[in-house]
């Protein structure tokens, strides 16, 4: 679970304090916190993400061969992670408890 | 060879290994603490490969596989609660409690949520103020950061209903305790790249030179991990025990500061219980008096809390590297990764769930014959 996976920065904004951007994952978009990257980050670059947080910088080429070696390991469970939350969301749940 | 085929670059794959086998003058024992490099080992047949020059002995390194049963049982009672919402990352829910794992849990009724970032935690909390939210916040140093912004960011923004239940734990002290147990086979390591990534690779120079023990930073890849266990060999035969970085792509001496800056403030080293292998002093990472508002141990009342570890399950030899997993009475017959007694059948870096899928041991299938005859070739 330590792995982390590359994607590209498409967008970055201040999160009440903390720097937060938008992260595509081969096609798979998620908000990331960038705090630890700080100043560090420009739109384009692509970062390693582990549990929604930047961890380091890498240039594209490793970005690409670590995404295709994740895949290959199928070591993406933290994509299925992501897609669980965009499916049940964060909001106030609905039902009470008995 | 068939194996080496399937590398990026099966010839640099080849010359690695020959290089490997040429320049070890004896067999050399080694181990991969990261349950990543552990999954490429075995998926890759790279023991087999090595076999009579470099044995592996698979590590501890799988934060799932090392949660010891207590914290699962505590994180099941939570779980059970009405009123609380329980958050995890989603490799958690298939591990066995004593009695039934997060998943069931979930099927009875339970609120329990995977979550992809702890933050997402925080989040469900600040949107249901009647509820109690906690996230269980397991990982190795990697990890931490992220926990560790979660508890933080929950006490500056005043979100009394988050808490954590932390089982932290840090990778050179079960460096130490597998150097200092009396049974040790261990010659070299190949450190874990992302552990280093944030951490940087300094805390390992005074474990080398005390154990006179080479230290091979290394990414999980197939090709990282050859060619870190092509420079372990080399300081082996030429009787050097150094830090060395193979993982300089990912991997700085410093790592990254703002990251273990985080985590001194919330955390601070504590006694932690490693499953399979018992207590480990200064383990761990608890956390500090500040944040004790935002502790479910204390918030929940929990200590007492207990559990024994199920005997049929030999997962501590597995993770302490005195038997391979194969090797359990339980393996491929009472423990499967579909009904798993012990954690490393859970996690797909757990070595027991890597040999089942990858190793077909003992063989079930009669594809099994195929796949070690093409291995030998």
């Amino acid at each position: 679970m330590c792995l982390g996976i590359p994607g590209r920065i498409v967008s970055l904004s201040d999160g009440g304090g903390l720097l937060m951007g938008m992260v595509d994952f081969g096609g798979v978009r998620r908000e990331v916190c960038f705090a630890y990257l700080d100043g560090q980050v420009e739109v384009g670059d692509y970062a390693v993400v582990h549990v929604g947080f930047a961890i380091s910088r890498v240039d594209e080429e490793e970005a690409r061969r670590t995404y295709e070696a994740l895949k290959e390991m199928s070591e993406l469970d933290e994509l299925d992670w992501m897609r669980e939350v965009a499916e049940t969301g964060l909001g106030p749940l609905k039902e009470r408890p008995a | 060879m068939k194996y080496l085929d399937e590398y990026r670059d099966p010839q640099l794959a080849r010359t690695l290994v020959a290089r490997i086998k040429e320049e070890s003058s004896r067999p050399w024992v080694m181990m991969e603490v990261c349950g990543g490099q552990t999954h490429t080992i075995v998926r890759q047949g790279i023991g087999e490969a090595l076999s009579g020059s470099v044995e592996m002995i698979h590590g501890p390194g799988c934060p799932v596989c090392v949660t010891p049963l207590e914290q699962i049982d505590r994180a099941l009672h939570l779980a059970s609660r009405p009123e609380v919402i329980f958050t995890s990352f989603g490799d958690m829910l298939r591990v066995p409690g004593s009695e039934c794992d997060l998943q069931q849990i979930r099927a009875r009724g339970g609120e329990v949520r995977v979550v992809y970032s702890p933050l997402d935690a925080l989040e469900l909390a600040r949107n249901n103020p009647d509820r109690e939210v906690v996230f269980f916040a397991v990982g190795f140093e990697t990890t931490a950061p992220a926990n560790a912004m979660a508890v933080w960011r929950a006490r500056e923004l005043g979100v009394e209903n988050f808490s954590v239940l932390v089982s932290h734990v840090t990778v050179p002290p079960a460096m130490v305790a597998i150097l200092e147990s009396p049974d040790n086979r261990v010659q070299a390591f190949l450190a874990a790249g992302h552990v280093c990534t944030v951490m940087g690779w300094t805390e390992y120079l005074p474990l080398a030179e005390r154990y006179r023990v080479p230290i091979v930073v290394t990414g999980f890849e197939p090709l990282d991990i050859l060619e870190g266990i092509l420079m372990a060999v080399r300081q082996l035969e030429s009787g050097r025990y150094e830090v060395e970085n193979q993982y300089v792509r990912s991997v700085t001496r410093q790592g990254n500061l703002p990251a273990q800056d985080l985590v001194s403030r919330v955390f601070h080293l504590v006694d932690r219980q490693w499953r399979g292998i018992g207590m480990i002093p200064s383990s761990g990472l608890g956390l500090r008096e500040p944040f004790a508002a935002h502790d479910a141990e204390r918030k929940f009342a929990l200590e007492g809390i207990t559990a024994d570890e199920p005997s049929v399950c030999r997962a501590g030899d597995v993770l302490r590297g005195r038997i391979k997993p194969n090797e359990c009475g339980a393996f491929g017959k009472a423990c499967t990764p579909e009904r798993p007694l012990g954690a490393p059948m859970v996690s797909s870096e757990g070595a027991c769930a890597a040999y089942y899928n990858f190793k077909r041991f003992p063989a079930p299938d009669p594809r099994a014959a195929d796949v070690a005859a093409a291995r030998a070739l």
